[in-house]
Formats: structure tokens, C-alpha cells, sequence
């Protein structure tokens, strides 16, 4: 065979490639628990479905050649759930999978060829920060982003013209914290870490005391910051939930979220649905027993559940298409909206736009958690963000008044002159400026006790929803138990729309956090 | 051993189990009235009831433990 020895040498030198960093850093990998980023490819992936880019990619610095096989980034086509997808991970076995200047052109063109292909891109972090010596000196800083005078910024943006994830699966620092901050859905492996900067190089710039997971452990990203949308127990349950979070995804923007087959057992729950609603109106209960009653059976998949509380953001099916659900949580601070609950509200609007996933708002909510905290964290500008947001939004929005709905906090949920396409209540629902109880206190409660009784009483009825079902404020009042069937009417109506419910994406641009 | 803590402060308003009593996940324990509402807290998961902490009408911090199943 002719070239038969150039063939071999090839082969033995991909063969090299394969085994990353060596045996040794291999095991050192496995020892904490964790796997390899081609280990890590082929369990994300439909087995066997690896197209690599880049395998015979290596450090340009002299000498390190044999020492960086693929230069700490192993990236490329594959498939999940059978479908396409461009894939990235992180190799801590090559120098901690630092950045340099092949490693960030490799991630850098493969990033602009998914964009234009407009592809879903899993981003499988590990380790990071920039390279030392490499970036060293000014040629070598000036040089770092070697490809030309915009190429940094791909490093940070995420069009929202296809899906991005990033997974946190190690100590994570520099491009995987920037692919997080950047992606639409983030998880994070219990273990890991992300931060800007780690704490061994913080001991010695500022003599630091804390650890990676004092700044950046799965409780801080997901309960504190909510850059992290979920955590997973461990390896295999993070590649289990980017495959079910793929699975409410369209392919891009272009295009709808494939319909699922309908467990037969869904809305089974719905005869009962009176049963979890308290008929005293002061009593909490468990949003997510009404949301499951709805939705398609196993179906919930709920969005920075840790994080701003008091508003559940979850994707879920109804009659197979896919949705994403907006709902106050009255067992937290009685529903009462915090700051945090309201950036997780303006990101939600954001991907749900992105992705032509028609919204469902369901209100219970006092409103705002106010006074001097909230002020002191912009709640004012939380409320407006969301607000400007919720007026940008193009796919359809449902909206269902199941108790309270009051003042601001109605319109924040898209209520009534807020943009709803179908707006209706129970008839448990209340709607007013202020809590009723609240308003007779302020307006009457200097008059004596059997006036102000009757006056209190006459502002509880004239909260509930008939009189603005009489003006055509609200479409129609509903029998709950009827509300999975009016959501599967509304979603049929909907996809014969012209389009079926694609939008105009105008949120794709907004900052991914807030 | 799980311990059932105050997810906010406020008011114990009702105490609906004694000590020893067998209870199933998401029966609900304690009212606790915070923020105008009256809040039930729910058992985590089935289990008896070893130490209970707090009566009727004590106020409560956030954390603070309320309730010790086994």
C-alpha cells in the first residue's frame, strides 16, 4: 500500500491522543470521582455517534507539542436523544484544561460553526483559567485570542439562536464559568466548583482563607447566585438531566419543540384538583400538587428550584407540546415576590421567547416582598426589567387567576393589560389593588366595628372575579377541574396559528443574567 | 433523623401531633403563621415524632428547629 508508513505513524499518533493526558492523570481523575472528558463524551452522547474536530490539535509553545494532545479541549458532532448536537468538553488530564491560544482557537471556531449551523451545544466543564506561561508577556496576552480582533467575544455571548448548556463538572474557573454565565441551562455536578478565580491562587495574591467551595459549591451557584438552574447527585445524573432538558427543546429558533407521546395516565388527578386548594384564603399550600395535576404525567421540569422560591419557573408538557410554566409558590413568604424570584422570572421569559415555548402564568401572590431589603436590592428596577421583558415577549401567554392577584403583582404575571392572549380565573380567585383585609384596615378602619365588618365584607366580595368577567377583563371563569382541558384547547389553537406559535425573539439578545 | 426547621419566622398558630405520634410524608404538623398566611409544615418523609420544640403562639426565627423525626 502506498504512504502505508505515513498511514501507521498517523495512527499511532491519534492512538496517543486517545489516552489524553497519560495513564497516570487519568487515574488521578478517576480517584475523585470523576470521569474523563472523552469518558464524559461518549456516556452525554447516542453511543458511538462521536464526530471529533481537532484531534491532532497541541500547544504551539515549543516543546509542549507531546504534551498537550488536543490541548486540554476535545470537541465535535454527535447526537442526542437521536438528535444533532455540537459538543464540548473540557480535558483536565491536559494541564487542567487551561486555556491557551489552540485550545481557545479550537473552542472559538467550533462555537461560530455551530452558531451558523444553529445547533444545540453541550459544554462539558472542567478546570480552566488561563495558561501560565503561556499567556505571559505582551505578545503572549495580546496573542491569547489569536484568531483576530473580535474573536474574544465569542467567548461570552449565546445568540439564543440554539440551545446552550453547560455543565459544571469539576473545579471550574475562567472559560467554563463564562460558557455558564452565557448558556440557557446550567447544572452543576454536586462536588464541583465554579468561580472567576480559585482559592489556591487567591491564598497567595491576597492571602485568602476560603476554599473553591466556600466561593463557588453547588449550594452557592444554585441557592445564592442562581447562575446554576439544577444540580446533579452525581456524573450520570447530569447527562440524564441534559437529555430531559433537550427533550422540551426545539433543534433552534426556527422551529417548534417536538411533540411527545401523552402518558395515558396524565390529568388523572384533575376530579380533585379542589382538594389541594384551602378554601380559607389564608391558608399556603403546595403549588407544584396543582401544577402536576395538569400537566402530562412525569412531565415537570422545574428551573432554579432552589432559588427566588416564591415563583416556580418550570418546563413541562401539556397534551404532549411543550410549555413553560410561571406560578407563585404560597408555601414560601406566602407567595410574596422577592428580587431574586424576579430575575428568575425575567430570565424564564427570556428562553421561553428564545425557544417558542408558549407561557402559562397561574397567580396566587400577595405581590412584592417590599421594605427596606428590597429596595436596597433594586427591587424597583427588578420589577421594571421584568416588566420591559414580559411587553417583549411573542409567543403566546396564558394566563389563570387561581387566588390571589394583586396591584403590581398582576401585572407581573401577566394579568389582565399585561399581554395575555388567554386570560381566565377559578372561581376561588381575588383580584384587587391591595389585599381586601388589608384595604379595609387602611380606608375604613377608623369606622366602628359593625360598619367596618360590612365594609371589609363588601371588599372580599367585590375581589372576586364575576364583575371583571362582566367587563371582559377576563375571558372566562373556569370549573378547575376543566383547566388541563382548556389549556389542551388553547395549546390546539394555538399551533394552528400562522407560524403555530413562533415568535419574534426579540428577548434573544438580553443579558443571560440579571 | 431529620429535623423540621422554620422556613420564615412568625407565629406558631396550630400543633397538630404529639410527641411519638407515627407520621406519613406530607401530613401536615405545624401551622405557622407568617407573612398574613397560615403556612402548614409538612413532614419530609414518613417517621415518628421524637422531640417537638415549640407550643402554640411562640414566635419562631428562620432555621429554627421545631421538630427532631426518627
Amino acid at each position: 500500500m502506498a504512504f502505508e508508513k505515513l498511514i501507521e505513524e498517523l495512527q499511532e499518533k491519534k492512538d496517543r491522543v486517545l489516552v489524553m493526558g497519560g495513564p497516570h492523570k487519568i487515574t488521578k481523575q478517576h480517584e475523585k470521582g470523576r470521569l474523563t472528558a472523552r469518558e464524559r463524551i461518549d456516556r452525554m452522547l447516542d453511543p458511538g455517534s462521536f464526530f471529533e474536530l481537532g484531534m491532532l490539535a497541541c500547544s504551539d509553545m515549543p516543546g509542549m507539542e507531546d504534551k498537550t494532545p488536543g490541548d486540554g479541549i476535545i470537541l465535535g458532532f454527535g447526537t442526542i436523544n437521536g438528535k444533532r448536537v455540537g459538543i464540548t468538553a473540557s480535558d483536565f488530564t491536559v494541564l487542567a484544561a487551561t486555556l491557551s491560544r489552540v485550545h481557545g482557537k479550537k473552542l472559538h471556531d467550533f462555537k461560530q460553526q455551530i452558531y451558523q449551523y444553529k445547533l444545540p451545544h453541550v459544554f462539558l466543564g472542567d478546570g480552566g483559567g488561563g495558561r501560565v506561561p503561556d499567556g505571559q508577556g505582551s505578545i503572549g496576552m495580546t496573542s491569547s485570542a489569536m484568531m483576530g480582533t473580535r474573536s474574544i467575544f465569542l467567548m461570552y455571548t449565546n445568540h439564543r439562536q440554539a440551545p446552550m448548556i453547560t455543565a459544571i463538572m469539576g473545579n471550574c474557573f475562567g472559560v467554563p464559568m463564562w460558557q455558564a454565565c452565557a448558556a440557557d441551562f446550567v447544572v452543576q455536578v454536586k462536588g464541583s466548583t465554579l468561580s472567576v478565580s480559585g482559592a489556591r491562587a487567591l491564598q497567595k495574591i491576597i492571602a485568602a482563607t476560603y476554599t473553591d467551595e466556600d466561593m463557588g459549591g453547588w449550594k452557592i451557584q444554585a441557592e445564592h447566585t442562581g447562575i446554576v438552574d439544577r444540580t446533579a447527585e452525581d456524573e450520570e445524573d447530569c447527562f440524564r438531566i441534559i437529555r430531559e432538558f433537550l427533550s422540551y427543546m426545539p433543534q433552534n429558533n426556527r422551529e417548534l419543540p417536538p411533540r411527545h407521546p401523552v402518558p395515558e395516565d396524565s390529568g388523572r388527578n384533575m376530579g380533585a384538583i379542589m382538594d389541594i386548594l384551602p378554601e380559607k384564603r389564608t391558608r399556603a399550600y403546595d403549588m407544584y400538587k396543582i401544577i402536576l395535576s395538569i400537566v402530562d404525567s412525569g412531565s415537570l421540569f422545574d428551573l432554579k428550584p432552589l432559588f427566588g422560591k416564591t415563583i416556580i419557573t418550570s418546563l413541562a408538557r401539556i397534551d404532549g407540546r411543550s410549555v413553560g410554566i410561571v406560578a407563585n409558590q404560597p408555601m414560601v413568604n406566602g407567595g410574596a415576590m422577592g428580587t431574586d424570584a424576579l430575575e428568575k422570572l425575567t430570565g424564564f421569559l427570556c428562553l421561553c421567547d428564545s425557544y417558542n415555548i408558549p407561557l402559562l402564568f397561574l397567580h396566587d401572590s400577595p405581590g412584592f416582598l417590599v421594605g427596606k431589603e428590597a429596595e436596597l436590592k433594586k427591587v424597583g428596577a427588578k420589577v421594571t426589567n421584568a416588566m420591559d421583558a414580559l411587553s417583549q415577549v411573542t409567543v403566546p401567554k396564558v394566563s389563570i387567576i387561581i387566588r390571589k392577584s394583586y396591584g403590581q403583582g398582576m401585572f407581573s404575571m401577566c394579568g389582565p393589560s399585561a399581554g395575555p392572549d388567554f386570560v381566565v380565573a377559578w372561581p376561588s380567585a381575588e383580584i384587587s389593588f391591595l389585599d381586601p383585609v388589608v384595604a379595609a384596615d387602611v380606608a375604613c378602619g377608623q369606622l366602628p366595628e359593625e360598619e367596618y365588618q360590612t365594609l371589609k365584607n363588601q371588599m372580599i366580595q367585590e375581589a372576586g372575579p364575576g364583575p371583571a368577567a362582566g367587563r371582559y377583563f377576563l375571558q372566562d371563569i373556569i370549573d378547575p377541574r376543566e383547566t388541563r382541558t382548556y389549556l389542551m384547547n388553547v395549546l390546539d389553537i394555538i399551533a394552528d396559528c400562522e407560524g403555530g406559535g413562533i415568535g419574534n425573539h426579540l428577548l434573544a439578545n438580553w443579558p443571560k443574567q440579571f | 433523623m431529620t429535623t423540621i426547621v422554620a422556613p420564615m419566622p412568625g407565629t406558631i398558630l396550630e400543633v397538630l401531633i404529639r410527641i411519638g405520634d407515627e407520621v406519613v410524608e406530607d401530613q401536615e404538623l405545624l401551622i405557622l403563621e407568617a407573612m398574613k398566611m397560615e403556612n402548614p409544615i409538612c413532614a419530609p418523609c414518613d417517621g415518628r415524632i421524637r422531640e417537638l420544640t415549640v407550643r402554640e403562639k411562640d414566635t419562631v426565627k428562620t432555621d429554627q428547629v421545631l421538630i427532631v423525626l426518627d
